[in-house]
C-alpha cells in the first residue's frame, strides 16, 4: 500500500541534502573518505536511532531516557571485565546482563513516566541526566570503595575510581574474527551488522502487528484508547521497556564497533543526536518509522562529517562547521517541538 | 427471553457531596431491549459507566450496591475487564482513532492476524491480516446496512458515518452480551435511525441484550421491550412494552411542577441588542448548530436543554472561549468572538458555571475577587498619586466591597478570608458581586445555582433579577433548573440536540417543555 | 496553607549542617567556609531571582536562562570593549545588557507563547540551539580590545575574559564587615538585597499583580479581558533582563566573563535552587529564591574541599549534580500529584 508522502514531511530532509550538497564541495573531501566515515558512524548509532520509534509512536514523544540504555551497556562492560571475562563468553555475558537489565530498568522509566503525563520529555532529560551522574557516581567513587575491584587494570592509580579509557579489544577481536564487511577503511563485524538489519526488521515489524496497532491508538488519542479497552498504562511501559532494550543493544554495536570506551564521556548527548537524525529524515514528534531512521541516520551523519571539514577548508576554521552541525542538530529539535506544539494547539 | 442477563440492585454513588445514583436498582433479560430515559444529572450516565467499568467511577470514590452480571456478583473496575466479559459500549462522543481507516478502527484490539505466525507469538505479536480486516469489517458494515469506504480515515467521513463506525466496532465482537448504547442516535438522520433501530432489533432476536439511553422517545417506544425513567438518580418508573407512552414519558423525564408560576407579563419593546445568525460554535460535548436568535433589550432570557444539547455554547461562544461559525452582532454591528477584551469592552460578560476553575482566584480573598475585573478589566477603582502613578484607591474599594458584601449576604469573616474557603453559595455571590462591578449590557450567566445551597439560591436568583430591574442589563441564563428559569425569566429557549427547539413563556405546560427538550412533536404538531 | 518548611526543605539543611560537621572533622577553615558562602551566594543569586517572573506568570521554569545570560555577556563585551573600569563599569555592563535582552527576551517569548504547556522543553532547546549561533558571533565579532581575543593566531574572543583590569571583584571589595574571622561581604549583599526588593516591589504594582493573576488562573484572567500574551510577554523579558543582570553579578564576582559554551550550565542549578527552597512550581516567592540559593550554593562550596580531601575530586560536582537533577525529578512528581488531587 503506498501512501502518499506529504509535502512537510519532505522539508526537513531536502533541506538537509542541499546543505549537504554546499557543505561537501566546501569541504573538498572525496566521495569514498566521505561515505566511509558516514558509514562507521551510521552503523554505531542506528540502532540508537530506531529505539526513539516507539516511544513517538505511542504519544511520549521524544525518549531522551534512552542514553540510560547506552550506560547500562557501558556498566555490563566493565562488570565483565572485572571478573576478568574476555573473548566471546565475555562479550555474550555483556550482551545477556545489559539486554536484561535494561528491560528491568526500562519497566521503572516506563512507571515513572507514566506519573508524568504531558511532561514525558522534560522528564525524560532530567532521569537521563540523573542516571548519566549515578553512573558516574559508581564508577569514580563506588569502584575501589563498595565495590571490590578483582581487575587492577581497570582503576586508577589510586586504587579508586575506574580509569577513564578502557580497553575492549577482547570482545571486539572475537566477532571481527567472524567475518568483516568493508567499506573503503572503515571495518565492521558481519555479525554487528546482523544485529543492526534484525534490529530494523523488529521495529518494522512490531509495527503491524496488533500491539503495534495498541500502540499507535495511544500515540493517537489516550482517552479514547483507555475507553475501547486498551491499557494504556501497560502499553506505555511496554513501549519504553522496548526504548531501554534496543538502546541497550544498540549502545554494544557501538563499542563493539568502536574497540574502545570513554567510560564517563563516551554516552554524552548521543540521545539528542538520535532525536536529530530521526528528525532529519522527516519524522515528527508524533509519528517516525524505520525508514526515517535509515534515511535520517545517512542525512546528519552525511552532514556532520562535512560541517567541520567545510569550515576548516573554506573558513580556514573548523570551528565554526561544529557550531553549524551544533545548530542544526539542536536547532531541528527546537524546531520539530515548535511546530508540532503548534499544529497540537490548532487541532484542539 | 429467558434469565436474567444484568441486576442491578441498589446502586449508590457520590461525586463529592453529590448523590447521582440513589439505591437503582434495574434488571435486563437475555435478548431484551431495555430502554432507559433519564433528564440532566438523572444519573444515567454514572449508570452506564459504573457498568461498563469506565476509570472515573473508581477514581471519584467507587460505588456501593450489586451488578450482578448472568447471575454472578461482579466488580468490573476496568473497561478491559468489562470487554472480556462480554460487555460493549457505543459512547455518545465517538471512541474513534480519527487518524486510523474504518476498518482499523473497526477490528482495534480484534485484528485477524496471518495465521503462519500464531502459535508462536500469540495473537498479539503475530503481523496483522489487512486483507482479512478489510473483509470482517466490510461483512459488518453490510450487515448494517451502511455503505463505506471501509480505507477511509475515520477523520474524513462524516458525523453519520462515524456513528455506524463506533456501532460495527461494537457488533464486529464475538459473544456480545450485553451491549449498552448513550444516545446513538442523536446525530443520526431518519432513515439511518431507522437501520439502526432494524440492527438492535436483529441482535436482540440473537439474544444480545441491550440498554439504550436516547431522549428521541419514539424511538424508545418503538425499539424497546420495557423502559425505566430515572430522574435525580432515582429509578421513578418502569414501563412494559404494553404501557409505553410518549407523554408519560416525558412527564416523568422532566418531573411535575410543583408550584405552578404565574409571572406577570411585562411590556416591553423588543429591541434586539444582541443577535445569532447561523451561529455555531463546537464546544467539545455541547455543540451549538446554526443559532439563529434575537435577545431583546432589558429582558432576561433562560437556556436550557438537556445536558449536552447545546445550552451553555452560546455564551461560551460568544466570549471566544471555542471555535465559532457563523455571525453573532451587538447592537447591530457584528463582532470579532476572539478578541475577549473587546467584547467586555463593549459591555458583555459572562459568568462561567465552573466557579473554582473559571471564575474565581481562589487563593485571593473576597474583596480581590470582587474588585478583579473592574479593576484589572476596566480600570476602576484607580486614583492618582502625586498625579503620576496609579495606585489602588483602597477606600473606596473597601466601601465598596462592604457594600456588596452587606447587600448579597455574603457570610466571609472578613473581606480578606480567601475565598476558596467559602461555601458554594457564597463565592457564586462573590461571583454576581464582581459581575455587579463591571455593569455589563448583557450578562451571560452559566449555572447560576449549582452547587449552591437553598438559602442562597434564592439570593442569588434575587440579584440577577434586580441587576436586570435596577441597572437595566439583558441577562441571558443557561441553566438545567427549569425551576428558577420559570420564575425569573421573560422568556425560555429550548435547545434540543444542538439546535434551538422552541421558545416558550414561563407559564407554558409540563408537556410542552417536556417536548421541547426531547425535540418530538405534540399531537398537534408543535 | 501549607508550612514554609517541608521534608526537602528539611533533609537539605540536614545534609548541608552535615557537611559542615564533616568539614570541622577533616579540619577545615570554618571561618573562611562561612565567608566564602555568602560570596558564593550572591554571586548566583541574582540568576535564581531570574526564575521567579516566568513561574509567577505560570509560563514554567525559566530553562531558556541561557537566553538572559548570553545578553548579559554581551553587555560585559561592550563594556570591555569600551573600557569601562570599577563600579560604574559594572554598572555599565548591567546597562548595556539591558537592550540585549529585551530584544532576544521579545523572540524567546514569541516562541514560548506558541508551545503553552511544554515551555520547559522547548525553552530547553531554544537555549541549546541558540549556543552555537551565539559560538559563531563570539568567534567572529568585531571586538578590537586585545585582552578579550584569543592569543595570536587563532580567531575570535577568548573563552575566559579576564576582568581584572575592569571591574571585577568591585562589589565584593565593598563595604567589608570583619566578625571575627568571618568577612561579610556587605557590599555584595547590599546589592542583591536591592534586586530582591525591585522584584518583590513588582510583584505589588498592578502589572505584577496581574500576572500572579494569569500564574494562578488564565481562564479567569482571559474572561476578565486581560490579554495573557502581553503580560506572558511581560513576564519572560523580566525574567531575561534579571538574568543578564545574574551574569554580570556572577562575572565580577567570580572575576571571569565566561563564552561559549559556559551559559548551558546555569540554568539547571538555579531551577533546582528555587526549588529547593520550597516553590513547587506555581507560585514563587523571594524567600524561596534566598533560601533555595543559599542552601545549594553552600552544599556545592562544601563539597568540594571535602571530596578532595577523600581523594575522589570528581566526586563533589557529580553529587552537586544529582541532587540538582534529583530535586528536579522530585518537583515534577510532586506537581503531578497535586493537579490530579
Amino acid at each position: 500500500m503506498m501512501k502518499k508522502v506529504r509535502k512537510d514531511e519532505l522539508i526537513v530532509p531536502v533541506t538537509f541534502i542541499v546543505f549537504s550538497i554546499l557543505c561537501f564541495f566546501l569541504s573538498g573531501i572525496s566521495f569514498m573518505f566521505l561515505a566511509e566515515q558516514v558509514a562507521l558512524r551510521f552503523i554505531r548509532n542506528i540502532i540508537l536511532v530506531l529505539a526513539l520509534i516507539f516511544p513517538i509512536m505511542a504519544g511520549m514523544g521524544l525518549n531522551f531516557a534512552v542514553v540510560i540504555g547506552t550506560t547500562i551497556t557501558q556498566a555490563s562492560f566493565i562488570i565483565v571485565l572485572n571478573f576478568n571475562l574476555t573473548g566471546g563468553r565475555g562479550a555474550a555475558l555483556v550482551l545477556a546482563v545489559s539486554l536484561v537489565a535494561a528491560a528491568g530498568v526500562g519497566c521503572v522509566i516506563g512507571r515513572l513516566l507514566n506519573k508524568v503525563r504531558g511532561r514525558e520529555m522534560v522528564t525524560s532529560i532530567v532521569v537521563g541526566f540523573l542516571a548519566n551522574y549515578i553512573y558516574q557516581l559508581i564508577f569514580v567513587a563506588g569502584f575501589g570503595t563498595v565495590i571490590h575491584v578483582f581487575n587492577k587494570k581497570l582503576v586508577l592509580s589510586t586504587g579508586i575510581g575506574v580509569k577513564n579509557m578502557v580497553d575492549l579489544k577482547t570482545f571486539k577481536e572475537v566477532f571481527d574474527n567472524l567475518g568483516v564487511f568493508r567499506i573503503g577503511e572503515a571495518k565492521i563485524s558481519m555479525l554487528l551488522l546482523a544485529m543492526i538489519i534484525v534490529c530494523g526488521f523488529f521495529v518494522f515489524y512490531l509495527m503491524r502487528t496488533p500491539l503495534g496497532q495498541k500502540i499507535r491508538a495511544v500515540g493517537m488519542s489516550e482517552e479514547k484508547s483507555a475507553n475501547i479497552g486498551i491499557d494504556t498504562d501497560r502499553i506505555r511501559v511496554i513501549v519504553i521497556v522496548l526504548s531501554t532494550v534496543l538502546a541497550a543493544l544498540g549502545q554494544f554495536v557501538y563499542l563493539q564497533n568502536i574497540g574502545s570506551l570513554n567510560v564517563y564521556t563516551e554516552h554524552l548527548d548521543t540521545e539528542k543526536f538520535a532525536c536529530a537524525a530521526l528528525l532529519a529524515g522527516g519524522a515528527s514528534i508524533r509519528k517516525a518509522g524505520v525508514k526515517n531512521a535509515f534515511i535520517g541516520g545517512v542525512l546528519l551523519h552525511t552532514l556532520f562529517v562535512l560541517s567541520p571539514l567545510a569550515g576548516r577548508n573554506a573558513f580556514a576554521n573548523a570551528s565554526l562547521g561544529e557550531y553549524f552541525r551544533s545548530f542544526v542538530a539542536y536547532g531541528i529539535i527546537a524546531f520539530a517541538l515548535v511546530v508540532n506544539l503548534r499544529l497540537e494547539r490548532k487541532g484542539e | 427471553m429467558g434469565e436474567y442477563v444484568l441486576e442491578v440492585r441498589n446502586l449508590e454513588k457520590y461525586y463529592g457531596q453529590n448523590k447521582v445514583l440513589d439505591k437503582v436498582s434495574l434488571s435486563v433479560r437475555k435478548g431484551e431491549i431495555c430502554g432507559l430515559i433519564g433528564a440532566n444529572g438523572s444519573g444515567k450516565s454514572t449508570l452506564m459507566n459504573i457498568l461498563f467499568g469506565n476509570s472515573i467511577i473508581a477514581g471519584t470514590g467507587g460505588y456501593s450496591g450489586d451488578v450482578v452480571f448472568e447471575g454472578e456478583k461482579v466488580q468490573i473496575s476496568t473497561t478491559t475487564e468489562a470487554i472480556g466479559r462480554g460487555i460493549g459500549m457505543i459512547y455518545q462522543e465517538f471512541m474513534l482513532i480519527p487518524e486510523m481507516t474504518v476498518a482499523e478502527n473497526i477490528k482495534l484490539t480484534r485484528e485477524n492476524t496471518k495465521r503462519i505466525f500464531g502459535r508462536a507469538l500469540g495473537s498479539e505479536l503475530s503481523y496483522v491480516d489487512r486483507k482479512k480486516d478489510s473483509e470482517d469489517a466490510a461483512a459488518v458494515l453490510e450487515q448494517l446496512g451502511f455503505q463505506i469506504d471501509n480505507s477511509y480515515l475515520v477523520k474524513n467521513i462524516s458525523v453519520n458515518a462515524k456513528q455506524f463506525v463506533e456501532i460495527a466496532r461494537e457488533v464486529n465482537k464475538q459473544d456480545l452480551k450485553l451491549l449498552l448504547l448513550d444516545e446513538p442516535t442523536a446525530v443520526l438522520n431518519d432513515e439511518d435511525a431507522g437501520k439502526l433501530m432494524k440492527v438492535l432489533k436483529e441482535l436482540a432476536k440473537k439474544g444480545t441484550s441491550i440498554i439504550f439511553c436516547s431522549h428521541r422517545l419514539h424511538e424508545i417506544c418503538e425499539v424497546c421491550d420495557h423502559v425505566t425513567v430515572l430522574r435525580g438518580g432515582k429509578a421513578v418508573s418502569d414501563y412494559g412494552r404494553e404501557e409505553l407512552d410518549m407523554r408519560a414519558l416525558a412527564r416523568d423525564m422532566i418531573g411535575y411542577d410543583v408550584t405552578a408560576v404565574k409571572k406577570e407579563r411585562r411590556n416591553q419593546e423588543k429591541k434586539a441588542v444582541l443577535s445569532f445568525r447561523d451561529f455555531s460554535v463546537y464546544m467539545p460535548g455541547e455543540f451549538l448548530d446554526r443559532l439563529n436568535l434575537e435577545v431583546y433589550e432589558g429582558e432576561i432570557l433562560g437556556l436550557t436543554s438537556l445536558s449536552g444539547h447545546g445550552k451553555l455554547a452560546a455564551g461560551y461562544g460568544v466570549m471566544g472561549q471555542f471555535p465559532v461559525m457563523g455571525e453573532f452582532l451587538y447592537g447591530g454591528a457584528s463582532m470579532d468572538v476572539k478578541n475577549v477584551r473587546k467584547t467586555i469592552e463593549h459591555g458583555i460578560f459572562l459568568l462561567p458555571d465552573d466557579r473554582k476553575n473559571m471564575g474565581l482566584l481562589l487563593e485571593h480573598s473576597v474583596r480581590d475577587n470582587i474588585i478583579f475585573s473592574g479593576f484589572y478589566g476596566r480600570n476602576l477603582f484607580q486614583k492618582k498619586a502625586g498625579g503620576i502613578f496609579s495606585v489602588k484607591d483602597k477606600k473606596e474599594i473597601d466601601r465598596y466591597v462592604k457594600q456588596q458584601i452587606e447587600k448579597l449576604d455574603i457570610k466571609c469573616g472578613n473581606p480578606d478570608q480567601k475565598v476558596k474557603e467559602l461555601s458554594g453559595g457564597n463565592q457564586q455571590k462573590v461571583c454576581i458581586a464582581r459581575a455587579v462591578l463591571v455593569a455589563p449590557k448583557v450578562l451571560f450567566v452559566m449555572e447560576p445555582t449549582r452547587g449552591v445551597d437553598i438559602g442562597a439560591k434564592e439570593k442569588i436568583l434575587d440579584m440577577l433579577v434586580q441587576i436586570n430591574r435596577e441597572q437595566g442589563a439583558t441577562i441571558v441564563v443557561a441553566s438545567s433548573e427549569l425551576e428558577e428559569l420559570k420564575r425569573i425569566s421573560d422568556r425560555i429557549a429550548v435547545f434540543c440536540e444542538g439546535r434551538l427547539s422552541q421558545i416558550l413563556t414561563p407559564d407554558a405546560s409540563d408537556e410542552e417543555f417536556a417536548f421541547a427538550f426531547t425535540g418530538e412533536e405534540g399531537e398537534d404538531g408543535q | 496553607m501549607d508550612s514554609k518548611i517541608k521534608l526537602p526543605q528539611i533533609i537539605i539543611t540536614a545534609f548541608m549542617a552535615g557537611l559542615f560537621v564533616l568539614a570541622a572533622l577533616l579540619g577545615m577553615d570554618i571561618p573562611e567556609l562561612i565567608s566564602g558562602s555568602f560570596t558564593k551566594f550572591v554571586m548566583n543569586g541574582v540568576l535564581v531571582l531570574a526564575m521567579i517572573p516566568m513561574i509567577n506568570a505560570g509560563v514554567g521554569m525559566n530553562f531558556g536562562l541561557p537566553v538572559g545570560i548570553v545578553a548579559g555577556l554581551l553587555g560585559m563585551c561592550m563594556a570591555i570593549q569600551l573600557r569601562m573600569t570599577g563600579i560604574a563599569g559594572f554598572l555599565g555592563a548591567v546597562a548595556l545588557s539591558v537592550v540585549p535582552a529585551v530584544i532576544l527576551g521579545l523572540i524567546y517569548a514569541k516562541i514560548l507563547n506558541m508551545v503553552k504547556g511544554k515551555e520547559d522543553i522547548a525553552a530547553i532547546f531554544i537555549g541549546y540551539s541558540f549556543i552555537p549561533i551565539m559560538n559563531f558571533v563570539w568567534t567572529v565579532a568585531p571586538f578590537t580590545n586585545r585582552e578579550m581575543l584569543y592569543p595570536v593566531g587563532a580567531e575570535g574572543l577568548r573563552p575566559k575574559i579576564s576582568l581584572e583590569n575592569y571591574f571585577g571583584s568591585v562589589l565584593n571589595e565593598l563595604f567589608v564587615l570583619k566578625l571575627g574571622k568571618i568577612s561579610v561581604p556587605l557590599g555584595l549583599l547590599l546589592a542583591y538585597a536591592a534586586v530582591c526588593l525591585l522584584v518583590y516591589g513588582f510583584f505589588k504594582t498592578k502589572s505584577g499583580s496581574v500576572m500572579l493573576a494569569v500564574g494562578e488562573n488564565e481562564k479567569f484572567c482571559q474572561l476578565s479581558g486581560i490579554r495573557i500574551d502581553r503580560v506572558r510577554t511581560t513576564a519572560i523579558v523580566l525574567s531575561t533582563v534579571i538574568g543578564a543582570a545574574g551574569i554580570c553579578v556572577y562575572a565580577q564576582t567570580y572575576g571571569f566573563v565566561e563564552l561559549y559554551n559556559a551559559p548551558l550550565s546555569h540554568s539547571f542549578p538555579a531551577v533546582s535552587a528555587i526549588l529547593i527552597g520550597g516553590c513547587i512550581g506555581r507560585q514563587a516567592k523571594i524567600s524561596h529564591a534566598v533560601l533555595g540559593t543559599y542552601l545549594y550554593q553552600t552544599i556545592y562550596l562544601l563539597s568540594a574541599p571535602i571530596a578532595n580531601a577523600i581523594l575522589i575530586p570528581q566526586m563533589s560536582e557529580i553529587v552537586r549534580m544529582i541532587i540538582t537533577n534529583g530535586i528536579i525529578l522530585y518537583a515534577f512528581l510532586k506537581q503531578e500529584r497535586r493537579r490530579r488531587q
